[in-house]
């Protein structure tokens, strides 16, 4: 019965394709047979067995015109095209169907869309192990402060601490970018380079998945001083015509480095220290906290937790440059401009200041440059401060009174 | 308006005056005394006994990290107006013009930084075997480097290459525009297959025409169709080449395909000695007889007669009697 369903439905396929095989088979034996090569001519008896061979094999499917072997690589590959295409528009039409799955952990929400600092809770921080620390034999007593209890010989952070030093640093963020900071993400162990990359892009600001460059800071013109650097203003829209003013200009700093393994960063905190540069740091139990200026006592181990708090800390910044971008709009200025710029039209003035300031004595440049005041100057100023403080210290407490 | 001013800044010196430890470098606190890394007796969390100060202090230099910053000091907002001029020079900044200006490999790290984003996004793109992806020659190291002009690790730039080899497996049908964009940043100028070699042409009169070189030989040869005459230089193959040897390698191309009786050769050589010459009328006849008929070339390759021999004479060398040879070890 089914052989002859069968054969009813593909009889008539079979006698197209007999037919059609001795035409193909007189064409390629058109060429010089004893100039084909002997793998060539074995190949094509191959191939010639295999189309003899289809029409007496059961057809896979109905519509076995798409997989017959004999398709050429462009016929396959726009057949891969076509499934491809239609394998997306299935998906799209039930790929929302079946059942309600419950909310659960998938990985890639907490670098597409990581948390902000408003959405700092002890069960994020739970469900991201930041409160695993280390054995307790190789902790670092400065972090007892941190330290919830021990657990099967390891120790437990306090989250609670966690939380509330994490949304410190994420305030301290947010502040630098709000007065245009240079805040630098720096994260060097496996895994850290996409949290880093993506909370540098969050807080306009710069990152470092690589091994740090000892001396970057301290010996910064030789190792960053080919580095190319721009001028932008309030708006952070790239001003041209500055380029040879910017060559021999000092290479740039960080404003404040937030480093997510301290414990490999040992050089990149020590020249911070050296430089005045704050530093936030995820502190492990076995870190030293002193390393950094805001320390976040956390669970540096764990992929996940780094992702929780780069991500906090990137949503910070980003709610920082937003603050300032807001204020460029109302036309206010939150930082310090560039000293020495000129503008490119106007170098003819530049010089003649630079030479009329040439004209002075040494020791007066000097006093220009260092805003030094003479001592008498002095006097009278802080005579005149002492008087206004003291008139405005009466004020408040007629206020107050 | 002017008159606070000063007075800030006046009680800014005061408060220095006052406190000259605040502006010091904080190393210099005298703080390590105290921290005698005894946990506090109230919690003890240590397991391990507590050892004196001095066996522990061992280990890297200590520092002592930046002050806190002190956010209410340092409001610098400078929001008075003045000329359209002067607003534009007082809101310049400079700013890294990459995010990866502390890597020092600024391009190198953003064209990574790239690549990897945009293989997550075609990640699920159907893909084809690595032997049938499209044959491309990535720029070396050496290039890129040249091209960035910064010094790249061997490691890193590998790792790039792989994923741009993963990005050339993508199925050709399905390939987007952005990733054929991005790739042509990463290859060399000249591609495998971009130099195609000439085939040759047969002239109005029937002839084709080769060129091949043996050793410092090297020989053109005409090809027509005709009866199996041969002329090199102008006399015939038995007349130019005494050993039968020679005279079977010049026109082995056609006696390997049993052709000898359907041309006429008209070979011109020059350079080398009588064996360098055959064998150089040997490859200009196959590649002539080629252009007649194109199918011939797996039979003439197995004939070993497509090949071009590399092989030359090696230089002398210095010290050396020849170019390998070294003189006669004598020992005094």
């Amino acid at each position: 019965m089914i052989i002859r369903q069968h054969l009813a439905r593909t009889g008539s396929r079979a006698l197209v394709r007999s037919s059609s095989h001795p035409l193909r088979r007189f064409l390629s034996a058109e060429t010089d047979a004893r100039h084909v090569s002997a793998d060539d001519s074995i190949k094509q008896l191959h191939t010639l067995d295999t189309q003899l061979d289809t029409p007496s094999l059961p057809p896979a499917s109905t519509n076995d015109s798409h997989t017959h072997p004999s398709a050429t690589p462009a016929q396959l590959s726009a057949q891969v095209a076509e499934q491809y295409h239609q394998f997306k528009k299935q998906q799209q039409l039930i790929g929302k169907l079946g059942s309600d799955i419950t909310p659960h952990y998938q990985p890639h929400t907490l670098l597409n869309n990581p948390p902000s600092p408003a959405d700092v809770t002890l069960e994020l921080l739970l469900a991201s192990e930041a409160h695993q620390g280390h054995a307790t034999s190789i902790w670092n007593p400065a972090n007892a402060r941190y330290i919830h209890g021990i657990r099967q010989g390891t120790h437990i952070i306090s989250l609670e601490v966690t939380a509330a030093h994490l949304r410190r640093a994420a305030k301290v963020v947010q502040e630098v970018s709000r007065r245009a900071g240079m805040v630098l993400f720096v994260g060097t162990r496996d895994g850290q380079d996409r949290a880093v990359v993506r909370a540098a892009e969050l807080a306009k600001g710069y990152h470092l998945f690589e091994r740090w460059i000892p001396g970057s800071i301290t010996n910064g013109q030789q190792i960053l001083g080919r580095c190319k650097t721009k001028v932008v203003n309030e708006k952070d829209v790239e001003i041209d015509g500055f380029d040879e003013q910017l060559w021999g200009r000092p290479v740039l700093r960080p404003d404040l480095v937030v480093c997510l393994n301290p414990l490999e960063n040992y050089v990149l905190l020590h020249e911070c220290a050296l430089n005045n540069i704050p530093t936030i740091g995820v502190i492990d139990t076995n870190a030293d906290p002193t390393w950094v200026t805001y320390p976040i006592p956390a669970n540096d181990d764990s992929l996940r937790c780094i992702q929780v708090i780069a991500g906090v800390l990137g949503r910070a910044g980003e709610l920082g440059q937003k603050a300032r971008l807001a204020a460029a709009e109302r036309g206010e200025v939150v930082y310090s401009p560039a000293k020495g710029l000129v503008l490119p039209g106007d170098e003819d003035k530049a010089a003649a200041d630079t030479s009329a300031r040439e004209q002075l004595s040494p020791d007066e440049q000097q006093k220009l440059d260092e805003g030094i005041v003479d001592p008498d100057d002095l006097a009278t100023m802080l005579d005149e401060a002492a008087h206004h403080e003291g008139k405005a210290k009466s004020d408040r407490i007629k206020v107050v009174s | 308006m002017a008159r606070r001013e000063l007075a800030r800044s006046a009680w800014e010196t005061i408060e220095f005056l006052g406190h000259p430890r605040r502006f010091q470098c904080p190393r210099k606190t005298t703080l390590l005394p105290r921290r005698t890394l005894l946990p506090p007796a109230a919690r003890c969390l240590s397991t391990t006994p507590s050892r004196p100060a001095e066996l522990t202090t061992e280990g890297p230099e200590r520092f002592t990290a930046a002050p806190p910053i002190d956010f209410g000091k340092q409001d610098a907002g400078d929001s008075g107006d003045g000329s359209p001029q002067r607003v534009q020079l007082r809101s310049l900044r400079i700013v890294p013009a990459s995010p990866s200006y502390f890597s020092a490999k600024p391009t190198f790290n953003d064209d990574f930084i790239h690549l990897s984003a945009l293989l997550r996004k075609v990640a699920t793109l159907p893909t084809i075997p690595n032997a049938e992806a499209p044959k491309v020659a990535w720029k070396t190291i050496d290039q890129y480097r040249i091209m960035v002009n910064e010094p790249v690790k061997t490691q890193r730039f590998h790792k790039m290459l792989h994923i741009l080899r993963r990005l050339n497996t993508i199925n050709p049908s399905l390939m987007p525009d952005e990733v054929l964009g991005a790739m042509q940043r990463y290859k060399k100028d000249s591609q495998p297959g971009d130099v195609k070699p000439n085939s040759g042409a047969i002239d109005e009169l029937g002839r084709a025409k080769g060129v091949g070189r043996r050793k410092t030989s090297s020989a053109v040869a005409f090809l027509v169709e005709g009866e199996g005459e041969v002329l090199v230089n102008g006399k015939s193959l038995a007349q130019f080449f005494g050993r039968l040897h020679d005279r079977e390698s010049a026109v082995w191309a056609l006696k390997s395909t049993q052709r000898l009786d359907k041309y006429n050769v008209f070979g011109l050589v020059n350079g080398g000695g009588v064996t360098g010459q055959a064998e150089a009328l040997t490859l200009a006849v196959a590649k002539a007889l080629l252009v007649h008929e194109p199918a011939l070339k797996p039979a003439l390759r197995r004939a070993g007669c497509v090949t071009r021999d590399p092989r030359k004479v090696e230089r002398k060398k210095a010290g050396h009697v020849k170019a390998r040879k070294m003189p006669t070890w004598v020992k005094r």
